[in-house]
C-alpha cells in the first residue's frame, strides 16, 4: 500500500472534521444572522441567495447560512454522543463476550446478533416517536440500535487477543480479569477501536439526519440539517438551493469522518 | 461448482424480476377497463382513504367518497347549508324537536340489487351505536329514547327508532334537538345493507354496498381507488361521470406537475406553485375557493399557571402575528376573530378579536408578573405544516420575551395529552365545525361537561355553561343564535385559545371540468361533476 | 450439516421471539391511550370508556403477549387503529411494490459494485483506483434522502420525462432504484476490490497469468468468481433489508410500499401496524439470513463441521 494514500485519506477526512468542529464551537461569531428569527421581509416564500443571504433564506425569512452553521452543532453533539455511548456499550459487551466466553458469551453475543437482525431505522422511528423526539431520546436511540455492530467485532478482535502469550502470561501472574483486560488487550484493540469510533460517527449521523428528515429530529427551533432537508423539499422545483445546501452539509460531515475511519483502516492493514 | 451457482442465482434472480414486473405492471395500469367513450374523473390523494365504511370514517377525505358511495335519508344542498331529500323524500318534525318522522322513496336500491326500507336505516344507526363497532358517530344518537338500553345490552333494539312500514322510519328524543336532522345528514347515519355488513364484518370497509350514485369497483391499498357509475341510482342524470379514478399516495407536488401534464382533472395548489399560479391569469380563473368553516386555534389550559389568568391568555392573542401565520400559508387563510368561522349560522361580524400588538402583549405579561425568558411548552403534530406555523409563532413570542418551546408529537399522542388535566400548557390545534349550528364549537369545546373529551383547555366559566344549557334545547333558531352570540362573546373576552385563522381551501381543475361545487362544510360531492370530452 | 441448520434455524427463531418482545414492548411503554387513537379528534367522553372497555386491554401482560404470539404465528398481526384493516392485509398489499424496488435497486447495486470494484482491482493504487475510492466513499456518505430529492431536482429540471415519484410504469423505477442503488453499490466496490485483492495475489491466479490467460479472462473466470461470493452474501442481508422497506426513498418518491407504510404507522403512532411492520421487516431479515447461511453451508464444507 503507497504511503501517499493514508497520509491523504486522513489528511483530508481530518480537515473537514476539524473544520466541521470548530464551526459548531464558533457558530455564534460565525453566523451572520440570528438563525432562529426572521431576517428577510419574505414569508411564505423562500427567497433566493444574494450577496446579503448567500444560500438564501427560508419561507419563514430565516438566513440559511447561519441555520446551516448553527446545525453543526446539533449534528456534532447527537452524532459524537451516540457514538460515544454506543462505542462503550459496544466495547464492554464485545470484551466481556470475548475474554469470558462460555454463558456470558452465549447470552451477550445472542442479544448482540437479535439487535443486529432488527431493522435499524425502523426501531429507531418507533422509539423516538414513543419516547417524543428530544435531544437525548434521540442520543439514547441512536446508540441502542448502533452498538450491536461494534460488539461483534470487538469480540472477535478479543477472542484473538485472549489467546495470545502475553495474555496467558499475565493470567499466570495472577492478574486480575479486569486488568487483563484493560491493561493488555485494550490497548492492543485500540487501533480497531478507533477505526469503529470514526466509521460509527458517520453512522448515527447519517441516522440523525435520516431521523431528522422524517420529522423526528431534535426539535425546532434548533437548525438540523435533516429537517432544513425535509421543510425545503417541496421546494425542489421553485427553490431548489434550500434543500441542496443543508445535504451538502450532511454529506460532507458523514464523508470527513468516512475519510478518517478508512484512512486509520489502511494504516492498520498496512 | 461456483460459477453455476452463480449463474443459479442470476438466473432465480432475473425470473424473480420478471415475475413481479408482471405483476405490478397489471397493478399499475390505471385505464384498464373502461371504453374510450367513457368519462372518467381522474383524482390524487396525497394518502390513502382511511376506510369507506360509513360507521367508522370521520374525515374529510373518507367523506369524499362515503357520501356518493351511501346515502342518508337527508343531504345538504351541493353548496350550502340547507337540508335536501335523499333516501327520504318528505319529513316532518314534531314542534318540540323530540320527534322525527321520515318517509322513504321506493325507488332506492343497494347495489347488490335489495331495496333500501326503513329496517336498514334502523339497523345502520343501531349498528354505530353498537359498542362493538367502535363507532365515533354513538355520540350524536345517544340523545334518541332507549339508546342507552341498547348500548348496555338491555335491549335488542332502540325504542327511540319506530318503522311502523317499509317506508316510514320515526326517531323519538329524550330532548328537544332542533340540529338532530344535520346528525342525519352525516355519513354515519348512511343506510348500509345487513347481510353485506355481517358476511365481512370489520372488513366491510373494503367491500363496501350501498345505494348512492357510485360504487366501488376497485381499492388497491396506497395505489389506487375506483368507483364506478351505480346504473340503479334513483336520481337520473347523476352521476354525470362513469367513473372515478383516484390515485393514492401522490403528494401535493406531485399532483401539481400530473395536473400540468393533464393527468388528473382536479389537483390541490402546492405552497411552492401557489404565487405562481395566482401570477398567471389562465390558471387563476381554473382556481376555485372557499373558507372552510374551521379554526385553526393554539390552546390555553386555562386550569394551568400562569395561563389561568386571563391577562397572560390576552397577551398571548395580542402577541401573534397572525396575517404572519397567513402570509405564510400563501395568504390561503382569514385571521380568526372569535371562535366561529364566517359562514358559519351565529357568525358574529362586530367581534374584532385581538389585533397584533406586541406593545400591549409585553404590557399584559408584565402586569400578569410573567418573568422574562418564561419558557412554555407547545404540543403539536410532527406535520411540517405545523412546525412551520408553530416556529412562526415562537418567533413572535420571542418578541414579547416568551421561550416558547415546541413538542412536536403524533397524532395520537397529542390528542391523549391535550385531554389529560394539568398536561399540556399550550397545544396548536384545529377544529371543523359537523353541522351549521354554533353548539358544534361552543358547547362542544368549551362546557365543562366536555371536560377530558373536547374542552382541552379545561376552560370553565359559569355563566357560559348556565347560556349552553339554556341555548341548546331552543328550537326558534333566531333566540338560539343570540344566546349563542353572547356565549360567544364571553369566550372571546376571556380568551382560552389564541384565535389564529380560518383556512381558506383551493383546488384547481382543468378547463373541461365542469360542476364542482364547494360545500361549507364537506367535501364536494364526486356526483356533480361533469368531465366533458377533451 | 443437517445439526448446523438446525442450529441456524434455532437461532432465527430466537431472533423472531426477541423482535416479537421488543414490539410487544413498544406497544406497552406507549404513553397514549390506544382507546383516543381510536376515536379521534370528536369523541366525546362516553364513546372514549366504551372503546377501552371493548379494546379488553384489562389482562395481564403476559396472557396478552401468548396471545399476541399465537396469533401472530397464525398470520392475524391484528387491526389497525387508524386505518381499522387488518395489519397482515395492510402489508401485503404494500409488498410487492416494495419487493420491486428492491429488485431493481439490487440489480443495479450488483452491477456498480462489480464494474466498480474490477476496475479498481484492476487499477491498483493507480490515480483510478484512488478516484474510485474518493467516489465510492462520497457516495456511501451521502443521506439518500437527499440524493433522492436532488434527483426530483435534476428530473424536474431537465429530464422532463422521469415520473417524478409514485408508482406508474417502469419508468418510475429509474429515480428510487437509482438513489438506493449508488450508495450500496459505492459500498460493494469497496468490498469487491479488497477481496479481488487477495485473490490476485494467491498462487492459482499467478499460474493463470503464467499459463498465458489474457487478464480479463484471469479477472472473470477465476478471480471474480471466488472473490464476488462474500459479496452475493453481503448482497443476500441487504436484500432483506430492501425488501422489509426503505423508508427515505420511499417517502422521497411517495413509492406505495412498506417504507412509506411503516413511515405513516409511526406517524400516527398506530401501535399494531408499527409492531406488524417491524416483525414482517424481522421476519425477512432472518429468513435472508437463514438463506444465505444456508448457502454458505452448502459452499463450504467447513461450517457443516462447525
Amino acid at each position: 500500500m503507497a504511503r501517499s494514500s493514508i497520509n491523504w485519506l486522513q489528511v483530508v477526512g481530518g480537515t473537514i472534521t476539524a473544520i466541521l468542529v470548530l464551526v459548531a464551537i464558533f457558530a455564534p461569531v460565525l453566523a451572520p444572522h440570528d438563525p432562529t428569527q426572521a431576517v428577510a421581509p419574505t414569508f411564505g416564500d423562500p427567497g433566493p441567495p444574494s450577496l446579503a443571504f448567500p444560500c438564501g433564506t427560508d419561507q419563514l425569512g430565516r438566513d440559511v447560512l447561519s441555520r446551516l452553521i448553527y446545525g453543526a452543532r446539533v449534528s456534532l453533539i447527537v452524532g459524537l454522543s451516540a457514538m460515544a455511548i454506543a462505542m462503550s456499550v459496544g466495547v464492554v459487551v464485545g470484551l466481556c463476550a470475548g475474554f469470558f466466553g462460555g454463558w456470558t458469551e452465549v447470552i451477550l453475543m445472542r442479544i448482540t446478533d437479535v439487535m443486529l437482525t432488527l431493522p435499524g431505522l425502523l426501531l429507531a422511528m418507533a422509539f423516538v416517536a414513543i419516547l417524543r423526539p428530544s435531544l437525548l431520546s434521540i442520543l439514547l436511540v441512536i446508540s441502542l440500535v448502533s452498538w450491536s455492530g461494534v460488539a461483534r467485532v470487538v469480540r472477535a478482535e478479543t477472542l484473538s487477543m485472549a489467546s495470545r502469550d502475553f495474555v496467558l502470561a499475565a493470567r499466570a501472574l495472577g492478574a486480575s480479569s479486569f486488568r487483563i483486560m484493560v491493561r493488555h488487550i485494550l490497548p492492543n484493540i485500540a487501533p480497531t477501536i478507533v477505526v469503529m469510533a470514526a466509521l460509527s460517527t458517520s453512522g448515527t449521523l447519517l441516522l440523525d439526519a435520516g431521523l431528522s428528515f422524517l420529522g423526528l429530529g431534535v426539535p425546532p427551533p434548533t437548525p438540523s440539517w435533516g429537517r432544513m432537508v425535509e421543510e425545503s423539499q417541496i421546494y425542489f422545483r421553485t427553490a431548489p438551493w434550500l434543500v441542496f445546501f443543508p445535504g451538502m452539509a450532511i454529506l460532507l460531515a458523514v464523508l470527513g469522518f468516512n475519510l478518517l475511519g478508512y484512512g486509520f483502516l489502511r494504516k492498520r492493514n498496512r | 461448482m461456483r460459477l453455476r451457482l452463480l449463474r443459479w442465482l442470476l438466473l432465480t434472480y432475473g425470473i424473480m424480476a420478471a415475475a413481479l414486473w408482471m405483476g405490478c405492471r397489471s397493478v399499475s395500469s390505471t385505464e384498464q377497463s373502461f371504453p374510450p367513450s367513457a368519462s372518467v374523473l381522474h383524482l390524487a390523494l396525497a394518502d390513502d382513504v382511511p376506510t369507506l365504511d360509513p360507521a367508522a370514517g370521520y374525515d374529510t377525505a373518507s367523506w369524499e367518497f362515503e357520501q356518493v358511495l351511501f346515502d342518508t335519508l337527508v343531504r345538504y344542498a351541493a353548496d350550502s347549508n340547507d337540508l335536501k331529500p335523499d333516501l327520504a323524500l318528505s319529513w316532518d318534525m314534531s314542534p318540540d324537536a323530540t320527534t322525527f318522522t321520515f318517509h322513504l322513496r321506493a325507488d332506492a336500491y343497494f347495489t347488490n340489487g335489495r331495496r333500501v326500507t326503513s329496517e336498514d336505516v334502523r339497523y345502520s344507526i343501531e349498528r354505530v351505536l353498537n359498542p362493538k363497532t367502535r363507532s365515533q358517530g354513538v355520540q350524536y344518537f345517544r340523545s334518541l329514547v332507549g339508546a342507552e338500553d341498547f348500548v348496555n345490552g338491555k335491549a335488542a333494539h332502540v325504542s327511540g327508532i319506530e318503522t311502523p312500514d317499509p317506508q316510514t322510519v320515526r326517531f323519538r328524543l329524550m330532548q328537544p334537538d332542533p340540529i338532530f336532522l344535520h346528525k342525519l345528514a352525516m355519513p354515519f347515519a348512511a343506510a348500509v345493507p345487513k347481510e353485506v355488513v355481517e358476511r365481512w364484518g370489520e372488513d366491510f370497509a373494503r367491500h363496501v354496498v350501498g345505494s348512492g350514485p357510485f360504487m366501488l369497483k376497485e381499492w388497491l391499498s396506497g395505489q389506487r381507488l375506483v368507483l364506478v357509475k351505480n346504473p340503479r341510482y334513483f336520481i337520473p342524470g347523476k352521476p354525470k361521470v362513469d367513473a372515478v379514478v383516484a390515485l393514492i399516495g401522490v403528494n401535493e407536488e406531485l399532483q401539481w406537475l400530473k395536473f400540468e401534464a393533464g393527468e388528473i382533472d382536479i389537483s390541490s395548489i402546492p405552497p411552492a406553485e401557489f404565487t405562481y399560479v395566482m401570477k398567471t391569469p389562465r390558471l387563476k380563473a381554473l382556481t376555485i375557493h372557499h373558507v372552510t368553516a374551521v379554526t385553526s386555534y393554539m390552546g390555553m389550559n386555562c386550569q394551568m399557571p400562569p395561563f389561568n389568568d386571563v391577562r397572560v391568555r390576552q397577551a398571548f392573542n395580542y402577541a401573534v402575528n397572525k396575517r404572519k401565520l397567513i402570509a405564510i400559508l400563501n395568504g390561503r387563510g382569514e385571521v380568526a376573530r372569535g371562535v366561529l368561522p364566517p359562514g358559519m349560522p351565529g357568525f358574529d361580524p362586530e367581534i374584532t378579536g385581538y389585533p397584533y400588538d406586541p406593545a400591549k402583549a409585553r404590557q399584559l405579561l408584565e402586569e400578569a408578573g410573567v418573568p422574562k425568558g418564561f419558557s412554555p411548552v407547545v404540543w403539536l403534530t410532527a406535520d411540517p405544516t405545523m412546525l412551520i406555523m408553530g416556529q412562526s409563532i415562537q418567533q413572535d413570542l420571542a418578541l414579547v420575551g416568551v421561550n416558547l418551546v415546541l413538542k412536536p408529537v403524533a397524532w395520537g399522542p397529542l390528542l391523549d395529552a391535550v385531554r389529560q388535566p394539568n398536561t399540556t400548557q399550550l397545544f396548536l390545534l384545529g377544529w371543523g365545525a359537523d353541522f351549521p349550528d354554533p353548539e358544534n364549537f361552543l358547547e362542544v369545546l368549551f362546557s365543562k361537561k366536555q371536560w377530558g373529551a373536547n374542552n382541552d383547555t379545561f376552560y370553565y366559566n359559569p355563566e357560559v355553561e348556565k347560556l349552553l344549557e339554556q341555548a341548546s334545547v331552543v328550537a326558534d333558531l333566531k333566540t338560539r343564535y343570540a344566546l349563542y352570540q353572547k356565549v360567544q362573546r364571553i369566550i372571546v373576552h376571556d380568551a382560552p385559545w389564541v384565535f389564529l385563522y380560518h383556512p381558506v381551501a383551493y383546488i384547481i381543475r382543468q378547463p373541461w371540468v365542469h360542476g364542482i361545487r364547494l360545500h361549507p362544510l364537506r367535501p364536494a360531492r364526486l356526483d356533480n361533476i361533469e368531465v366533458s370530452p377533451h | 450439516m443437517l445439526i448446523y441448520l438446525a442450529k441456524r434455524i434455532a437461532f432465527a427463531l430466537l431472533v423472531l421471539l426477541g423482535a416479537s418482545l421488543i414490539t410487544f414492548c413498544i406497544a406497552f411503554v406507549i404513553p397514549a391511550d390506544p382507546a383516543v387513537a381510536i376515536a379521534g379528534v370528536k369523541a366525546d367522553p362516553q364513546t372514549l370508556a366504551a372503546i377501552r372497555a371493548q379494546l379488553g386491554l384489562d389482562q395481564p401482560l403476559y396472557v396478552q403477549y401468548v396471545r399476541y404470539l399465537s396469533r401472530a404465528l397464525h398470520g392475524d398481526l391484528g387491526r389497525s387503529y387508524v386505518r381499522r384493516q387488518s395489519v397482515t392485509s395492510l402489508i401485503l398489499a404494500r409488498f410487492p411494490a416494495t419487493a420491486l424496488l428492491a429488485i431493481c435497486a439490487m440489480g443495479l447495486s450488483l452491477l456498480l459494485g462489480v464494474v466498480g470494484g474490477m476496475v479498481a482491482a484492476a487499477y491498483r493504487g493507480r490515480l483510478l483506483d484512488t478516484l474510485l475510492l474518493t467516489v465510492s466513499l462520497a457516495l456511501v456518505s451521502i443521506p439518500v434522502f437527499w440524493l433522492g430529492t436532488m434527483f426530483l431536482v435534476a428530473a424536474a429540471a431537465y429530464f422532463r420525462w422521469l415520473p417524478l415519484g409514485g408508482l406508474d410504469g417502469a419508468r418510475s423505477l429509474i429515480l428510487p432504484s437509482l438513489a438506493l442503488a449508488l450508495g450500496s453499490g459505492g459500498y460493494y466496490s469497496r468490498i469487491l476490490q479488497a477481496n479481488l485483492a487477495e485473490v490476485l495475489e494467491l498462487d492459482y491466479i499467478r499460474a493463470a497469468r503464467a499459463k498465458g490467460l489474457s487478464p480479463l479472462r484471469v479477472m472473470f473466470r477465476h478471480a471474480l468468481a471466488n472473490a464476488i461470493l462474500p459479496l452475493v452474501t453481503l448482497a443476500g442481508l441487504d436484500f432483506a433489508g430492501l425488501l422489509s422497506g426503505v423508508v427515505l426513498t420511499e417517502t422521497v418518491f411517495n413509492w406505495p410500499g412498506l417504507g412509506r407504510l411503516a413511515f405513516e404507522a409511526v406517524f400516527n403512532l398506530d401501535i399494531p401496524l408499527i409492531m406488524g411492520t417491524v416483525l414482517f421487516s424481522s421476519f425477512l431479515i432472518v429468513v435472508a439470513n437463514l438463506v444465505v447461511d444456508a448457502l454458505y453451508a452448502w459452499l463450504d464444507p467447513r461450517t457443516r463441521l462447525s
